[in-house]
């Protein structure tokens, strides 16, 4: 008998255990379950009053099915719908994403989206479900997501597009930066070339922690654009940190350029079209004044500004673009040891003469080019010499011409009359 | 000459008025083309780049007439051998002749008697070139030895910085450039004044495009030539009663107010631009 109640006991415990077990499961036993909420909410009549508007209650349950949640329960998240009988509380609390992700949802408190929903009160703020959706939230490598690349600008197209309801009641350093994305190397890249892998919003800002360029801990400040772009243009910045440019050990007071200095942000141009080679010369003008305003008195200057001057040598041609190097190391493309071959590249019978036409000259500096000075004085000296002359001498002809004709014309006109 | 009918003589062969079309034609394109690079910066620049089809084009065009200019001096060095040769005088006598294009002291005189002319003294007595119109000539001669061969350096810099330092070009750029200014800017209006735009001459003088003048007109304004002629007994030979042809001198007077206007519309375009960057 006593091995029957041991055996007993036993079967009892495992029941209890199952059972203690089953409460804690999400959409346990105890609670509702997806079919017992759907028993109303597959009704896709079911309206509300919420805040004065007409609302569907309508829940899609198949579409739900195939979501990152289709295993949660609906009182998962809507815990306030956990009650017995057919009635739950309306309107309820908003979902609390953060129960579960909450390492994503302090990332995004202290975001740029997040400060404006908290701090400010912004309506237009996005939470979750504005780029995530409600109960269509796909795993970002379905194409269907809101969340997959080639549907990203799209998502924060919806407030960031030029003339938005957002746009027009926010004060926002750029502007039509979803136009100028669709027209930059990597809107084409997206949306001509269908390239996943391609920058969208999301790999430059990222998804949750957005923040102002000015802020020093965004991805898109200053002090950290370099690393950001490095994500893909990993050659590139590997280059770069080689350069004069870039060097970290490059120590000067002077403000350097980062990637978006000469490529825009959000208007990155296709490198070999001629809209970014024209702009050459104004871009590292920013900073290279001097050298940029003399290489405009030069042919290769001057041809720059005219239609079809795109071919013409611009600053990168002969300097590099990632990889400039100061005039002394024997890399740069300008040092002695190059420039030949830098100058063979448009004119293939260059020499070592060839090399010393000055490609910053001006006429304006005695000190620097006194020889083209000379000549240039000595230049406006003949056409000074001869305009003056001639001019002169034109003045005084044409008091003179005048009179003769008048008396030409009157002597006619009294030998018509005789 | 109390005849109603005209006597006219030719002042221009047929060969020198095709000559100097083929310099108005080439000398145009190439101010054109040239002034939209050296004024690159200009709207009316970037204009005449975009209307031409661009920057290639203008450099092919420039070229090629540029081509045309070493032609048409080349056709004038020949003839001026061949007018030795029917003047049989020594090289000397030919270039140095009082009545040939080279200046001399005569063309001084001339131009203090021009002065005291335009003060209200006696109209100088001309002869068959002026002192204005032989300037023209050798600036024409001067100029495309210079402007060509600036120009040439630069056409092939590869190969002049063979023998002449690289900044040679730079220099070569200033000459070209700054002469270029000076040709332009003298033929669109000096030249363009002292032939054509005068009161006595406006809008054109047709005489270079149809090629003969009225001895009445010789007479007035180049006595000296006129008296020559009579003294020689040949101006009867060389005159004749038959006006150009109508067609001729319409054709010669739209061509030639179409260069006038296009030319002074560049040199306005010039004046305007350099006036603009000029800093006191």
């Amino acid at each position: 008998m006593a091995n029957i109640t041991k055996y007993l006991s036993k079967i009892l415990l495992f029941f209890f255990t199952l059972i203690a077990v089953s409460f804690l499961q999400p959409g346990n036993s105890l609670a509702l379950t997806n079919d017992e909420c759907i028993e109303c909410h597959s009704d896709e009549e079911l309206t509300a009053e919420k805040n004065g508007k007409t609302i569907s209650l309508f829940m899609d349950i198949e579409i739900f099915a195939g979501t990152v949640h289709a295993d949660n329960g609906c009182v998962s998240c809507h815990e306030e719908a956990d009650v017995k009988g057919d009635e739950h509380p309306f309107p309820m609390s908003p979902v609390k994403c953060e129960n579960c992700h909450d390492e994503i949802a302090e990332i995004y408190q202290n975001s740029e989206h997040g400060h404006s929903a908290a701090d400010h009160h912004d309506k237009m703020a996005p939470t979750c479900k504005d780029c995530h959706t409600k109960h269509n939230i796909l795993p970002p490598t379905n194409k269907n997501a809101s969340t997959y690349p080639l549907n990203i600008p799209f998502t924060c197209g919806r407030c960031h597009r030029e003339g938005s309801e957002m746009t027009k009641t926010h004060e926002l350093s750029q502007h039509n930066i979803v136009e100028n994305y669709s027209m930059s190397i990597h809107g084409k890249g997206l949306f001509v070339d269908g390239l996943i892998v391609t920058a969208v919003c999301t790999s430059c800002h990222t998804a949750h922690n957005v923040q102002k360029a000015s802020n020093p801990e965004s991805t898109v400040n200053r002090d950290n654009i370099v690393e950001t772009c490095n994500q893909c243009h990993v050659g590139i910045v590997d280059q770069f940190k080689l350069s004069v440019h870039g060097n970290p050990d490059n120590t000067t007071d002077k403000k350097r350029p980062i990637c978006v200095d000469c490529h825009n942000s959000h208007t990155i141009a296709q490198v070999d079209r001629k809209d970014f080679r024209l702009i050459i010369a104004d871009q590292c003008g920013n900073c290279h004044a001097h050298e940029s305003e003399t290489y405009l008195e030069t042919y290769h200057g001057r041809a720059s500004m005219l239609w079809g001057g795109e071919q013409t040598a611009k600053c990168s041609d002969c300097h590099g673009s990632h990889n400039i190097m100061p005039l002394e190391s024997k890399k740069s493309t300008i040092n002695e040891v190059n420039i030949v071959e830098t100058c063979a590249k448009c004119h293939p019978g260059a020499n070592q003469s060839f090399t010393t036409y000055l490609t910053h000259a001006t006429h304006n500096d005695r000190e620097k080019y006194p020889s083209l000075f000379y000549t240039f004085w000595a230049m406006t000296g003949l056409l000074v010499g001869t305009f003056g002359f001639f001019g002169l001498h034109t003045i005084l002809w044409v008091p003179r011409a005048i009179i003769e004709k008048f008396k030409t014309t009157t002597d006619e006109k009294t030998s018509k009359d005789n | 000459m109390d005849n109603n009918e005209p006597l006219y003589i030719e002042r221009f062969s047929v060969f020198q008025r095709l000559t100097h079309l083929l310099v108005i034609i080439s000398f145009l394109t190439l101010a054109i083309t040239g002034m939209a690079l050296k004024f690159a910066m200009e709207d009316w620049a970037q204009w005449i780049a975009y209307m031409t089809g661009g920057f290639t084009v203008l450099g092919a065009l420039h070229r090629f007439f540029a081509i045309i200019t070493f032609f048409y001096f080349f056709l004038t060095m020949i003839m001026l051998y061949t007018k030795w040769q029917e003047s049989k005088k020594s090289l000397i006598g030919f270039v140095l002749d009082p009545e040939g294009l080279v200046p001399n002291l005569n063309d001084l005189k001339e131009l203090i008697a021009t002065v005291k002319w335009f003060l209200g003294g006696p109209r100088p007595y001309y002869g068959h070139w002026t002192y204005w119109e032989k300037f023209d000539f050798m600036a024409v001669f001067w100029g495309i030895a210079v402007i060509g061969s600036s120009g040439l350096a630069l056409w092939f810099p590869e190969l002049f910085s063979s023998f002449l330092p690289g900044w040679g070009l730079n220099i070569a750029t200033i000459i070209h450039s700054d002469e270029a200014l000076l040709a332009a800017g003298f033929i669109f209006t000096i030249h363009f004044y002292n032939t054509h735009l005068r009161p006595d001459k406006f809008p054109l003088d047709p005489v270079i495009f149809v090629g003969s003048m009225t001895v009445a007109e010789l007479k007035h304004e180049r006595p000296r030539e006129y008296d020559q002629l009579m003294a020689s007994g040949e101006l009867d030979k060389l005159t004749k009663t038959r006006a150009p042809e109508a067609w001729l001198t319409r054709l010669s007077a739209v061509f030639g107010i179409f260069v006038v206007v296009t030319g002074s519309i560049l040199v306005v375009s010039i004046i305007v631009t350099m006036v603009k960057y000029i800093h006191f």
